[in-house]
């Protein structure tokens, strides 16, 4: 067994002290889903870890039934989130992607903002999110901004967060009409993810897993130039689950069947 | 705060199988060190570390976890269950019975992180249907690649539950 290195442990009772605590050595910590790995192969040597598992305001999800939105926090975990009465019913679709992340083991203790900040690009949170139009409030001691899913993930295993900030949590919209997630996958994680806000006016489509991070685009229902221009300028990854090509061709498969625009 | 203020070990309080345990562990040990190496449970294997295989599969507050990749310190306050709490005295857990039965094992290494794995769908799912099943099992590897047994053995150790509670609610 690889033995990690030693590690000290800040356990924060509340954000302030959190957010007191995080820096550049001085890792936030919630499931370790991917953190404790990254320690094992030597990628990450945090001094400490930042156990943000007992801070509140990062455990909630709450419904704004006025302004239309779920509040989801960081350190809500995959069961939660799939499991939750209020996601399944106004974000059915987070809700049944987050039922399907990585296996049962990774759903128990894997949290939302652990896989947005990893920012890992085959991810299904993040499409699904980006698709819903989500804010990711990110917080430092000096106050708080507020972020697009496109605008937190920047790149693969990017982020726009500075090493003394947190995200806090994610707010998103209800689900409008027409809202689908599809996504191809052979190994633990999507090879090739697509959600979709189909309308009578309008296709809202965003890609993800095969990219850096989730791309969106909005087209006038039937642009189907406009679509393929979108799908052929999408630079998609070269890994073992298929070459560019391939992954293209699947999505191309993809739309055509989900948009009814089969050749 | 400087990384020398934070400790580097921490007292976790728990019950692993039902037994107290309460230990000053580093905060680098991980779960599957702590009952393998501290508390000589080695029914709980160890191999990819990744999250992926599943053979370090134990129950923390009934739900899967990968010890391997889970720390101890996170331990504190949960109820621990391994392959070894399962049988009452000689007799098996009925997930346990349902493998035999069906052969659902060639080596052997990757049973017990399945059986955990079973045991803990059944648990919180006890009218799981096959795709369930599949999609839990699908979290796990079986080097032997013996799929279609192990789902068989949880597919009659799920419907001997459910007529073992239908029989109970009678």
């Amino acid at each position: 067994m690889a033995v990690l290195p030693e590690l000290g442990l800040v356990r924060s009772a509340d954000l302030d002290e959190a957010l007191a605590a995080v820096g550049y050595d001085h890792a936030p910590y919630a499931g370790g889903t991917e953190l404790v790995p990254a320690m094992g192969l030597g990628l990450r040597r945090p001094v400490a870890i930042v156990d943000l598992k007992r801070v509140e305001a990062l455990k909630g999800i709450e419904v704004d039934a006025e302004g239309g939105t779920v509040t989801i926090g960081a350190a809500v975990t995959h069961r939660r989130l799939s499991d939750h009465p209020d996601v399944q019913e106004h974000l059915p679709t987070l809700a049944a992607a987050a039922s399907r992340v990585g296996n049962a083991r990774v759903r128990s203790t894997g949290t939302v903002g652990g896989n947005l900040c990893f920012a890992e690009p085959r991810s299904d949170l993040g499409c699904v999110l980006l698709a819903l139009g989500a804010t990711a409030e990110v917080r430092s001691a000096g106050g708080a901004r507020f972020l697009r899913i496109d605008e937190l993930i920047v790149g693969a295993f990017e982020t726009s967060l500075t090493e003394n900030e947190i995200l806090v949590s994610v707010t998103v919209p209800f689900e409008p009409p027409g809202m689908s997630y599809w996504k191809l996958q052979s190994y633990e994680r999507p090879t090739l993810g697509v959600a979709l806000v189909v309308t009578a006016e309008q296709w809202e489509v965003t890609v993800g897993a095969a990219t850096e991070r989730p791309t969106r685009a909005v087209l006038a229902a039937g642009d189907t130039a406009g679509l393929a221009d979108f799908v052929d300028g999408l630079e998609l990854s070269d890994d073992m689950t298929g070459p560019p090509d391939y992954k293209r061709s699947v999505l191309r498969a993809h739309l055509e069947r989900a948009l009814g625009t089969t050749r | 705060m400087t990384g020398s203020q934070a400790p580097t070990s921490t007292v976790v309080r728990c019950h692993v199988n039902g037994r107290d345990v309460e230990m000053l562990v580093p905060v680098r040990l991980t779960v599957a060190e702590l009952l393998r190496d501290r508390l000589g449970l080695t029914g709980t294997k160890v191999s990819c570390e990744m999250q992926v295989c599943g053979v370090c599969t134990v129950l923390v507050d009934g739900n899967p976890v990968s010890s391997c990749a889970t720390l101890a310190c996170d331990l504190d306050g949960t109820e621990v269950l391994t392959v070894e709490g399962l049988a009452r005295g000689r007799d098996l857990h009925p997930v346990q019975e349902a493998f035999m039965s069906a052969n659902a094992l060639q080596c052997g290494f990757c049973t017990p992180g399945f059986i955990m794995m079973a045991v803990g769908l059944l648990d919180t799912h006890p009218d799981a249907d096959q795709a369930d099943i599949r999609e839990w099992m699908d979290g796990n590897l079986c080097r032997c690649t013996g799929y279609e047994p192990i789902e068989t053995a949880v597919t009659v150790a799920a419907s001997g539950l459910a007529a073992a509670t239908a029989e109970a609610g009678r």
